[in-house]
C-alpha cells in the first residue's frame, strides 16, 4: 500500500503533543528514537502478544493517529523495561499511558477499562487499590498458590507475628472518595459504567 | 598631555560594504583630529602606503583604523602603522558591527562616528609596547607508546628534535600490537597487524633522538614560560634490560601462573614473562604483585639480569612541548549484565575475539569456543556502551566497532566457511572505501540483522539472543553458541590521569578536547600540549597516524618558530612585593609562581585578566598596557556623541563574546542602533568603576557577556550581582545591568539577547 506525505501534513505534530504532555518525563526523547527495538527485545507484551513497543514509536513518529482505536496499545502493563533499557532516554512505557489517556478523553476503550472498574469502586469503598473480583479466577489458574496464599493469609500473618493487616480507618476512607469526587473522577468512571452497561 | 597627540583616522569603504550605508563624508567633516584619510580598500597594499605616507607627512603619534573588525585585520593594520609601534593603532570596527548589521543610514553614520570618537579617545591612552616572543625549549615529551605516540616521537626524531616517549606498560606497541589482524580497506583483505608495527618499532628503538622509558607515567608536571618540568616515575622492572637476553630459563622454573593481561586474560603467564613476542624493550620483567620470590629464576639465570630488590626511580624531564598519546580503553562489560558476560564464558568481546582467532593468541590462531568445540553460530551485538544514553553508557559512536566487526566476522569466515556469523546491529557505518569492505563482507555470507539485542540468556548448552528483526518489525530469539560483544571505546585510565595532571581540558565524555574541532585539530587549550590518537576521540589506526604527525608538524613550528604573545599581561614590582603569595592562589590560570625568591609571571598563561591586581595589599602589581585608562576613555568617547533623544547601551565583551558579535554581522542578521559593543582583554577588567561612571554619564544599560568556559566566569558573575546590590542600595534600578553567557557559535541568541536587553532598557526609561 502507498501511503502519501501532502505538502501541508505535519506529522511530527502528533509527537510534539505527546511530548508536551504532563505525564511524559523524557523531554526529546521520542524524536531521538532511532528503532532499533532494544525496547522490544526485551518487552513482556512483545513475547506474549503482537504488541510492539518500537513500533508504538514509530507510528507517533509518522503522526498516525489511528494508533489510538488500536486495540494492542492496552496490553502494556507498565513493566517499564522499555523505559529502563533505551538507548536513546526515551519511554514507550510514558507514550504508552499518554496515548491511552488521549484514547479516553476522546471515548475510546471503554471497554477495555470497564474490566478494571472493581480498581475503581476499592478507592471509594477501602481507600486502597484491591485487586477485582473478577480477576482472581485467572490468577487462580496463572499463579500457582495464589489462591491458597490469599485464603490462609490472616494464618500466615499470625504465625509470622504479623498484625492484622492495617486498613485505612472511615475518616480516610470519607477523605479520600471526596476527594476523587471533586476531582472528577467519580464522575468520569460513572460515564464510563453507564456507557459500557448502555452497551449491554 | 595626552590631548595633544596628533591622532590620524584611516577610513576604509571596503569596496562599498561600508560606504554603501555609512555616509562617509559626513563622518569625514565630524571628525576633529591631524588627518583623516579614505581608500576603497584600506587592507591592500596601496592602503598601507596611504598609512605610512600620512604618519611621516604629519608626524602622526597614533592612528585609528574605521573599517572591519580587528579580528579579521589587525594584525595586518598593526603591521601597515610602521615604524609606530604596533599597540598605538586601534580599530574602529564599521563594518562588522554597524554596516552590516544597521539598515537605517542616518542612524548608522551617527553610530560610526560615535564609534571612532570611541576609539580615538582609546588610542590616545594606548602605550607603545612590544610583543613578547617566547622560544620553547626543542625537548620532546610524547606520553604513551601506542601506535599514535611512536609515529609522533619518530616523526619529531626524524626532524632531529630529542623526544623522550613514555610509556605505563613494560612495552611499547599499544593495542595495535595485540589486534591480530588489520583491515585494509583498499585491498579489501586482511593484513598481520605485527608486520605492520615492528618496522615503525624498529625504527624507533634504532633512533638516536628517542629515548624509550618504560614502566614509567609522568606523576607531577609544572609550566614555567613554555618549559615543562616533568616529574616520570620508573616503576622497577626487576629485570636488568641491558644483560637479559631474552632466553626464557627463568620463564621455565617460575611456579606463579597468572592470567595473561596481553590475552586479554584468555590464557596465563608467569609471574616472570615477556609481554609479548616482538616487545620492547627486549626483555623479561617481573609481575611483583604475583611474583613469590621464590629466587628460581635468579638462580637460573646466566645473565645475572635479575634482581628482586628495586624501587621506583624518580626522574625529572625538561621540556618545551608535550604530545599527549595516552589512548582509550575498552568499555567495562560489568555494566551491561544483561549480555552475560561475566557469567558465560563464550561471551566475549570483539578484542578477545581478536586474540582467539590471532596466530600468537591463546589458541595459536583457531577458532574454538572455552570447551575446543568450533562455534556452529557466532552472534555479534553492536554498540555496547556506545551510542546508548543509558547510566555509564557513552552517547558517542565510537567509530571503528562496524568495521571490527566486519574484519573478525570475515576472519571467522576464512577459518571456518560453516560457522554462522550474524551480526545484530542498529546501523552499519563504513563510510568511503570502508562501504566496500561492507559489500565483502556480505558477499562472505555474514548475515545482518537490524536489530539492537535486549539480553543474551543461556539455555542449555547454547545462548539465546533476543531481539527484534525490525525490519521485519518480529521478534525473535537467536540461537548462538558464542556471542561477540562490540564493546565502546572509552578514554584510558592514563588520559584522564594525564589530564589532570597537565590541566588540560577533556571533553564531557573524558577525552582530551582539542581547542578548535575544525581548524586545530591537534592543539590542545593549554599552548605547548598535544593530543593524538584514541587519548582524542575513538578512531582507527590510520586516523591515529595521520593525527600524531600532524601534532608532530605543530610541535616543530613551535621549535622553529617560537610564540609570540599580546604584552598585556601582569607584571610585578619587585620592591613592593612582599612574597606573600595571595596573587599566586588568585591567579585562576596558574600563571605565578614564586622563583629566586621573586615571584614570576609565566607570560604565556597570563591573561591580563587582573584578578591580581585587586587583590595586592601591596599595590605591587599592575597589567601592562593601560588598560583601565583605555576602557574608561573608550566609554567616555562613546557617550561624548550621544544626542538627547539617543539610547546607549554599551556592551563589554572579551575576544570570544566579540568574535560571536561580529558573526552577527558577518551573517547578516541585526540588533538595535543603541548597541555599543566594547572590546576588553578580559571581562574581569570592566570595573565597578566603569560602569558607575559610564551609568552617571549618560549610558542607559551595561551588558556584559562572558564564555562558560572562561576560568573568570563565575567570578565576572559575582562581581556584576555585587553592582547590582550597590546599585538597589542608592536606589537605582539594577535592571540597567545584564550579564549573559556568550558563545561563538550561537551568534543569532546574542544578536537576539541584545534585542531583548534594548527593548528592557527603552521599558525602563519611560
Amino acid at each position: 500500500m502507498t501511503s502519501k506525505q501532502n505538502i501541508d501534513d505535519s506529522p511530527i505534530d502528533f509527537a510534539e503533543k505527546i511530548i508536551a504532555d504532563v505525564k511524559n518525563s523524557k523531554e526529546e526523547g521520542v524524536l531521538k528514537c532511532v528503532q532499533c527495538g532494544m525496547c522490544t527485545s526485551t518487552c513482556p507484551a512483545a513475547r506474549h502478544s503482537d504488541y510492539n513497543p518500537r513500533d508504538i514509536i514509530e507510528r507517533v513518529l509518522e503522526g498516525d493517529i489511528s494508533i489510538l482505536e488500536d486495540d494492542l496499545i492496552w496490553n502494556c502493563f507498565y513493566c517499564y523495561t522499555c523505559h529502563s533499557v533505551c538507548p536513546v532516554g526515551n519511554s514507550v512505557c510514558e507514550v504508552n499511558q499518554i496515548l491511552k489517556q488521549i484514547a479516553i478523553s476522546n471515548e475510546i476503550g471503554y471497554d477495555k477499562l470497564y474490566e478494571y472498574m472493581g480498581f475503581a469502586d476499592s478507592y471509594f469503598t477501602a481507600a486502597i487499590g484491591a485487586i477485582p473480583e473478577i480477576f482472581f479466577e485467572d490468577i487462580k489458574n496463572d499463579v500457582p498458590g495464589w489462591w491458597e496464599f490469599r485464603n490462609n493469609l490472616a494464618d500466615i500473618r499470625d504465625e509470622l507475628e504479623l498484625d492484622p493487616p492495617l486498613m485505612p480507618p472511615k475518616e480516610v476512607i470519607d477523605e479520600v472518595s471526596k476527594i476523587l469526587t471533586i476531582t472528577g473522577f467519580k464522575d468520569k468512571i460513572e460515564k464510563i459504567r453507564a456507557s459500557e452497561e448502555a452497551k449491554q | 598631555m595626552r590631548d595633544d597627540l596628533k591622532v590620524g583616522v584611516f577610513l576604509c569603504e571596503c569596496g562599498g560594504n561600508i560606504s554603501d550605508i555609512i555616509d562617509l563624508d559626513e563622518v569625514r567633516a565630524s571628525l576633529d583630529v591631524e588627518f583623516v584619510g579614505q581608500f576603497e580598500n584600506l587592507c591592500s597594499l596601496n592602503g598601507r602606503k596611504i598609512i605610512r605616507d600620512a604618519i611621516f607627512d604629519h608626524d602622526l603619534d597614533r592612528v585609528v583604523v574605521a573599517a572591519c573588525s580587528p579580528i579579521s585585520h589587525e594584525k595586518t593594520f598593526q603591521d601597515y602603522v610602521k615604524p609606530l609601534n604596533p599597540y598605538l593603532m586601534d580599530m574602529a570596527n564599521i563594518r562588522e558591527q554597524c554596516s552590516w548589521v544597521h539598515s537605517d543610514k542616518a542612524k548608522a553614520t551617527h553610530k560610526a562616528i560615535t564609534l571612532i570618537n570611541a576609539s580615538i579617545e582609546k588610542v590616545k591612552q594606548s602605550d607603545a609596547v612590544d610583543p613578547i616572543y617566547c622560544q620553547t625549549p626543542d625537548e620532546v615529551a610524547v606520553i604513551g607508546g601506542g601506535i599514535a605516540g611512536m609515529n609522533a616521537a619518530l616523526s619529531l626524531a626524524k626532524q632531529g628534535t630529542k623526544v623522550t616517549l613514555i610509556e605505563q606498560s613494560p612495552s611499547i606497541g599499544g593495542h595495535m600490537a595485540k589486534i591480530g589482524k588489520v583491515f585494509s580497506p583498499v585491498k579489501i583483505a586482511e593484513e598481520c597487524g605485527m608486520c605492520l608495527l615492528n618496522p615503525i618499532l624498529n625504527e624507533l628503538v634504532w633512533n638516536e633522538n628517542i629515548e624509550v622509558l618504560t614502566n614509567s607515567k609522568v606523576i607531577e608536571a609544572e609550566r614555567r614560560a613554555g618549559t615543562y618540568n616533568l616529574i616520570v616515575e620508573k616503576s622497577p622492572r626487576y629485570v636488568d634490560t641491558e644483560r637479559c637476553i631474552a632466553c626464557g630459563k627463568c620463564k621455565e622454573v617460575c611456579e606463579v601462573e597468572v592470567p595473561d593481561d596481553w590475552n586479554d586474560g584468555l590464557s596465563t603467564r608467569k609471574a616472570i614473562y615477556r609481554p609479548f613476542g616482538q616487545s620492547y624493550p627486549e626483555s623479561y620483567v617481573i609481575d611483583m604483585d604475583n611474583c613469590t620470590k621464590c629466587s628460581s629464576c635468579v638462580k637460573v639465570c646466566n645473565m645475572r639480569a635479575i634482581k628482586l630488590r628495586g624501587r621506583p626511580e624518580r626522574i625529572p624531564l625538561q621540556v618545551g612541548s608535550i604530545i599527549v598519546a595516552t589512548g582509550h580503553k575498552l568499555f567495562d562489560m560489568e555494566k551491561r549484565p544483561e549480555y552475560g558476560y561475566n557469567r558465560y564464558n563464550d561471551v566475549i568481546t570483539q578484542s578477545e575475539l581478536g586474540r582467539i582467532t590471532g596466530v600468537n593468541g591463546p589458541t595459536k590462531g583457531k577458532l574454538l569456543k572455552s570447551n575446543g568445540e568450533v562455534p556452529k553460530r557466532v552472534v555479534m551485538i553492536q554498540c555496547v556502551g556506545s551510542r546508548d544514553e543509558k547510566p555509564d553508557g557513552h552517547r558517542y559512536c565510537s567509530k571503528i566497532c562496524c568495521t571490527v566487526a566486519l574484519k573478525n566476522a570475515n576472519i571467522i569466515k576464512h577459518k571456518n566457511p560453516d560457522t554462522d556469523v550474524v551480526i545484530c546491529y542498529t546501523d552499519v557505518r563504513t563510510p568511503g572505501m570502508f562501504e566496500k569492505y561492507y559489500k565483502h563482507t556480505q558477499e562472505n555470507e555474514v548475515r545482518f540483522i537490524r536489530g539492537r539485542p535486549g539480553e543474551v540468556v543461556k539455555k542449555g548448552d547454547s545462548f539465546i539472543v533476543r531481539t527484534e528483526d525490525t525490519l521485519k518489525g518480529e521478534f525473535i530469539e537467536i540461537e548462538a553458541d558464542m556471542v561477540v560483544l562490540s564493546t565502546a571505546m572509552e578514554p584510558s585510565d592514563g588520559t584522564r590521569e594525564i589530564a589532570e595532571i597537565l590541566n588540560i581540558g577533556t571533553t564531557e565524555d573524558g577525552f582530551i578536547k582539542e581547542s578548535h574541532p575544525k581548524i586545530k585539530p591537534v592543539a590542545t587549550d593549554v599552548q605547548g600540549i598535544f593530543v593524538c590518537g584514541t587519548a582524542h576521540d575513538p578512531k582507527d589506526i590510520t586516523e591515529s597516524i595521520m593525527q600524531a604527525i600532524a601534532s608532530a608538524s605543530k610541535v616543530s613550528e613551535y621549535n622553529y618558530g617560537g610564540v609570540e604573545i599580546e604584552p598585556f599581561i601582569a607584571e610585578i614590582d619587585k620592591d613592593k612585593c612582599i612574597l606573600c603569595g595571595d596573587c599566586i592562589s588568585r591567579c585562576k590560570y596558574k600563571s605565578m609562581s614564586i622563583q629566586n625568591d621573586e615571584v614570576y609571571i609565566d607570560p604565556m598563561a597570563c591573561t591580563g585578566c587582573g584578578k591580581c591586581l585587586v587583590g595586592c595589599g601591596q599595590k605591587a602589581i599592575h597589567v601592562n598596557g593601560n588598560i583601565d585608562e583605555k576602557i574608561l576613555a573608550t566609554i567616555k568617547g562613546v557617550l561624548s556623541n550621544k544626542n538627547d533623544d539617543e539610547r546607549m547601551i554599551l556592551v563589554f565583551l572579551d575576544n570570544i563574546g566579540y568574535t560571536a558579535a561580529d558573526n552577527i554581522g558577518v551573517n547578516r542578521l541585526s540588533y538595535p542602533e543603541s548597541i555599543h559593543i566594547i572590546k576588553v582583554i578580559s571581562v574581569n577588567r570592566v570595573r565597578p568603576n566603569h560602569i558607575k561612571y559610564a551609568l552617571e554619564n549618560g549610558a542607559d544599560g551595561v551588558f556584559i557577556g562572558e564564555f562558560p568556559g572562561d576560568l573568570m566566569y563565575d567570578e565576572v558573575e559575582r562581581k556584576v550581582d555585587r553592582i547590582k546590590e550597590t546599585l538597589i542600595e542608592l536606589n537605582e534600578n539594577p535592571e540597567q545591568i545584564m550579564f549573559s553567557k556568550v558563545y561563538i557559535p550561537y551568534f543569532t541568541g546574542l544578536a537576539r539577547k541584545l534585542t531583548d536587553f534594548d527593548k528592557k532598557i527603552e521599558e525602563l526609561n519611560l
